[in-house]
C-alpha cells in the first residue's frame, strides 16, 4: 500500500509539469499522467472502501462456502472445510428462510412506501410554513430521527406494552360503539402485541417509519427549495389544483431526489435488525424472523455457524444488490432519454 | 517566531509531563498493597491481574464473597482480580465472542451441562493434573465430577449444586390462605387465586417461554414420566411426541392458554425477566433456583425480603412427592486463552476449594459440595426444598447439539407458542418438534 502511494505521488506531481513546460505538442494518447490523475484521486477512498467493505465481503462470501465455527477463526485456527454450495442448499432447503424472506420482503415494501409518503408530505408541509414554525417543526422531527435505534425500539415496546402501554389504554378510553366498528371489539386490556410476527410487525413498520420519515422530508424539502418558485406561479396562474402542480411540476423536478431517497430505503429496511430483535425479545419467536435476524441467531448462537450465517447474508446481499441495480438501471436509462 | 516555537514546546512538555504523572500515580496506589504484602509471603505473581467472569447478576451477598476472596488471593499471589458479571441468558454469546476475539476471561463460572459443548469447541484448559493434586478437590464426591468429565480429563472444578424450585411469596400466600401446592391442580389452583386477588396482570405461575425455558418445562415432563430424546441404537430418537411428555407440556402451555394463570403477552419471558417482574410485585410463583433471592431483594429495594418469599418443590402431578427437576450445578474453568495458566489454576485451587467452595455455594443459594457442609444443609429448612429435589434430579440430552435445540432453534419455546396461540394442536406441534430435534441431535 505504501508502495504504490509513493510511486503515484512521484508520477503525478513531478512529470506532468515538467513536459508541459517544455512545450511539447500536447499528445492525449501519451500523456499519461494527466489521464491518471482522476484515478489517482479516487485511490485513497478506493483504497478504505476496499479495507472496510470489499474485504469483510469477500470473507463473508468465502466463508458461506466453508463450515466456520469457532475452531476455525481462533487465533491459530484449523483449516475450515470446504461445503461447495452445502450451506446454501441448507438455506433454500430450511422452512425459516421462507418465512425470513416473506417478512423481510413485505415488511420493507409497506414500510418503504409509507416512509416515502409520509416524508413527501411533511416535506410538502414544511415548505409552505413559515420560517419560525418549520424550523421548530425541523427540529422536533430530526430528534425522531436522531434517536438511536434501541431507543426507539424500546420507547415503541413500552408504547404497545399489553398490561401498562398507552396504546392499549387509549384504545380502551374510545366509546365502546366506535371501537366495535373501527377496530372489531371494544375491550383491549391486556392485548398483546408482540406476540405473533403480524403484530410484531405492526409495531416494527410503526417504529420504524416514525423514526425515518424525517429524513426523506428534510430531502425533500432541499428539493423544493431548489424549484424556481416562478414555475408554480405560473401554475397557479393558470388555475392548476395543488394536486396538479405536484403531479405536474413537483414530482417530475425532483424525480432524481425521489430515485436516491427510493434506494436509500430500500437498503435501510431491508436490513432492519436492532428495532426487530428489541421488540421480538431475541430470538426464540422464530416466526417473527427477518433475514438479519436469521442470519445472526445462525451465526452467533450455540454453537455459532458462521458459515451458514454468512450464506444467509450473502444472499440478503445478493436481492438488495439485484433489486438496487435494477433500479439504478432505470434512473439512468431515463435521464440518458432527456 | 523562535520565542513561539519554544512557549508552545514548553507548553506542550508540561501538559504531556502532567498527563503521564496523573497516570503514574494511580499505578502505584493500586500496588501498594501488594508489595506490603509482598514482604510477608513474598508473593510470585505481584502487579499481575486476572480477568474472571462471574454469571448472574451482582448483588451485596455475592460482591462480598468476590471481594473476600480476592483480597485472599491477592495475599497469596499478590495479582489482583478483575471480575466481570456476565447475566446467564448472554453467557454463550459472550463466550462466542471471547473465543473469537482471543479477547476472554482467564477464568470464568460455568453452568455444568454447558461444558461439553464448549470442550467439544476448545474453550476450556485440561486441570485433571491440577485436580488429582489438590486435596480439597479429592474431598468432593467422585459422582460430582461427571459433567465435567469428557473422555477421561477434567476441565472444570464443580463449584456448587443446584437445582430448581418454586420460588412463590409467601406473604401473599399467607393472606389469600393459601397452601404450597402439593399437587398439580392445587398448582393451578393457587395461582388462579393470586390472578384473581392480586390484578389481571400479575402471574400467579409464571411461564417461561425464553432462553432457558426447558429448565421450567422439564419438571411438568419428567414428573409425567416423560423426556425429550433418548439415545437408542447409536442414534438420538425424539420422545416429545410420547404420551407422557405430552401430558406434561400440555399442562405447562395450559397455565397460558387455558388456566391464564400467566399472561399470554409474556411468551418469550426468560427466568431473568420473569425474576425482574418478580421484584416488581408481579409474580406469585415460578421455577428457579436459590441464586434468584439476593437480586430480588436488592432490585425491591427491600420491599420484598425474606419474610415475603420462599420455596416449595414442585410437586408431581399425583402429589406423590417432588417433581424431578434439572440437575445443574456450577463450576469453574478455566479459559482455554488465559494469558497466565499458572496464575488462574492458583484462582481455581484458593476459589473452589473446601473454605470459599463451601461459602460460594452456601451465599449463592446452591448445594455445597463437600460433603460435611452438606450434610449440614440438609438440616436448614430454607434449603430442604432443593436438597430434597436434588435427590430426583434429571438431565437434559447429553450432546453438544443440545445447544442448537435449545438455544438457537429454541424448537419448544416455539412449539409451546404455536399452541398457546392456537396455530397448531398439541400433537401437530410435538410431532414437528419431534422430528426437528431428532435432525438437530443427529447431525454429525
Amino acid at each position: 500500500m505504501a508502495q504504490t502511494s509513493t510511486i503515484a505521488r512521484g508520477g503525478g506531481s513531478s512529470s506532468a509539469p515538467a513536459r508541459r513546460r517544455s512545450h511539447r505538442p500536447p499528445r492525449r494518447s501519451g500523456a499519461f499522467p494527466p489521464r491518471a490523475i482522476p484515478y489517482l484521486l479516487l485511490l485513497p477512498g478506493l483504497l478504505v472502501i476496499a479495507a472496510l467493505l470489499l474485504y469483510p465481503l469477500y470473507q463473508m462470501v468465502d466463508m458461506s462456502f466453508h463450515r466456520v465455527g469457532l475452531r476455525q477463526i481462533r487465533p491459530n485456527p484449523q483449516p475450515a472445510e470446504f461445503l461447495g454450495m452445502g450451506n446454501y442448499t441448507q438455506v433454500f432447503a430450511s422452512d425459516l428462510f421462507w418465512i425470513s424472506l416473506r417478512n423481510t420482503v413485505v415488511f420493507a415494501a409497506v414500510t418503504v412506501a409509507l416512509t416515502l409518503l409520509a416524508g413527501t408530505l411533511v416535506g410538502l408541509l414544511l415548505h409552505r410554513l413559515g420560517k419560525k414554525m418549520s424550523t421548530f417543526l425541523i427540529v422536533g422531527i430530526m430528534a425522531a430521527w436522531a434517536t438511536p435505534p434501541t431507543a426507539t425500539a424500546i420507547i415503541w415496546k413500552w408504547l404497545f406494552d399489553a398490561d401498562a402501554g398507552v396504546v392499549n389504554w387509549a384504545l380502551n378510553l374510545l366509546p365502546d360503539g366506535l371501537a366495535t366498528a373501527l377496530l372489531g371489539r371494544a375491550d383491549w386490556s391486556g392485548e398483546p402485541w408482540l406476540n405473533s410476527a403480524t403484530t410484531i410487525y405492526l409495531v416494527l413498520i410503526v417504529a420504524v417509519v416514525w423514526a425515518s420519515f424525517p429524513f426523506i422530508a428534510v430531502s425533500v424539502l432541499a428539493g423544493l427549495k431548489s424549484i424556481p418558485s416562478e414555475l408554480f406561479e405560473a401554475a397557479r396562474v393558470d388555475g392548476a389544483s395543488p394536486f396538479t402542480i405536484f403531479r405536474r411540476v413537483t414530482f417530475p423536478l425532483l424525480k432524481p431526489v425521489f430515485s436516491v431517497l427510493l434506494v436509500l430505503s430500500l437498503i435501510w429496511d431491508f436490513k432492519v435488525f436492532t428495532q426487530l430483535y428489541v421488540l421480538a425479545g431475541g430470538t426464540t419467536n422464530r416466526e417473527a424472523f427477518n433475514l438479519s435476524l436469521w442470519a445472526y441467531t445462525e451465526a452467533f448462537s450455540a454453537p455459532p455457524k458462521m458459515g451458514f450465517g454468512a450464506a444467509i447474508a450473502v444472499v440478503l446481499t445478493v436481492i438488495m444488490l439485484l433489486i438496487t441495480a435494477v433500479y439504478v438501471r432505470q434512473i439512468v436509462r431515463t435521464e440518458d432519454v432527456r | 517566531m523562535k520565542l513561539t516555537k519554544i512557549a508552545a514546546v514548553s507548553v506542550t512538555t508540561a501538559a504531556l509531563a502532567i498527563a503521564a504523572s496523573a497516570c503514574g500515580s494511580a499505578e502505584p496506589a493500586g500496588e501498594a498493597a501488594p508489595t506490603g504484602s509482598a514482604a510477608a509471603s513474598g508473593p510470585k505473581f505481584a502487579g499481575q491481574s486476572l480477568t474472571v467472569w462471574r454469571l448472574g447478576a451482582p448483588n451485596e451477598v455475592q460482591d462480598k464473597f468476590m471481594a473476600d476472596l480476592d483480597a485472599e488471593f491477592k495475599e497469596q499471589t499478590g495479582a489482583e482480580v478483575q471480575v466481570q458479571w456476565i447475566p446467564w441468558p448472554d453467557a454463550q454469546k459472550k463466550w462466542t465472542a471471547a473465543l473469537a476475539g482471543g479477547e476472554g476471561p482467564d477464568i470464568t463460572e460455568f453452568g455444568n451441562d454447558q461444558v461439553a459443548a464448549w470442550v467439544a469447541q476448545d474453550a476450556l484448559t485440561d486441570i485433571t493434573e491440577l485436580v488429582k493434586s489438590t486435596p480439597d478437590f479429592q474431598a468432593i464426591p467422585q459422582n460430582l465430577w461427571s459433567y465435567e468429565t469428557i473422555e477421561g480429563k477434567i476441565y472444570a472444578a464443580p463449584w456448587g449444586g443446584g437445582t430448581r424450585a418454586v420460588l412463590y411469596r409467601k406473604d401473599w400466600f399467607e393472606d389469600l390462605g393459601i397452601q404450597p401446592p402439593k399437587t398439580w391442580e392445587e398448582l393451578v389452583a393457587a395461582g388462579k387465586k393470586v390472578v384473581a386477588e392480586k390484578g389481571k396482570d400479575v402471574d400467579g405461575f409464571a411461564f417461561n417461554g425464553g432462553s432457558d425455558a426447558n429448565m421450567s418445562l422439564s419438571p411438568f415432563v419428567w414428573s409425567a414420566g416423560g423426556d425429550f430424546a433418548a439415545f437408542e441404537g447409536g442414534k438420538w430418537v425424539g420422545k416429545v411426541t410420547e404420551p407422557a411428555f405430552k401430558e406434561g407440556f400440555q399442562f405447562y402451555t395450559d397455565l397460558v392458554a387455558k388456566e391464564g394463570v400467566s399472561g399470554k403477552s409474556r411468551l418469550s419471558q426468560n427466568s431473568v425477566d420473569i425474576s425482574t417482574r418478580f421484584a416488581a410485585g408481579k409474580v406469585g410463583m415460578y421455577v428457579t433456583g436459590g441464586w434468584d433471592i439476593a437480586t430480588i431483594k436488592e432490585q425491591s429495594k427491600g420491599k420484598i425480603g425474606d419474610d415475603q418469599m420462599a420455596f416449595f418443590s414442585l410437586p408431581a402431578k399425583d402429589g406423590s412427592g417432588p417433581a424431578p427437576a434439572f440437575q445443574g450445578g456450577n463450576d469453574i474453568a478455566i479459559w482455554k486463552d488465559a494469558k497466565n495458566p499458572e496464575l488462574a489454576a492458583e484462582y481455581l485451587k484458593l476459589a473452589a476449594g473446601k473454605e470459599f467452595g463451601t461459602r460460594y455455594a452456601k451465599e449463592g443459594g446452591l448445594l455445597p459440595l463437600y460433603p460435611e457442609a452438606l450434610a449440614e444443609f440438609a438440616s436448614d429448612p430454607v434449603q430442604a426444598p432443593f436438597a430434597e429435589t436434588f435427590k430426583v434430579a434429571k438431565g437434559f440430552p447429553a450432546d453438544p447439539n443440545w445447544a442448537e435445540a435449545n438455544d438457537t432453534k429454541a424448537v419448544l419455546q416455539n412449539a409451546a407458542r404455536a399452541v398457546i396461540e392456537g396455530k397448531k394442536d398439541v400433537d401437530t406441534a410435538l410431532a414437528d418438534a419431534n422430528a426437528e430435534l431428532e435432525t438437530i441431535l443427529n447431525q454429525q
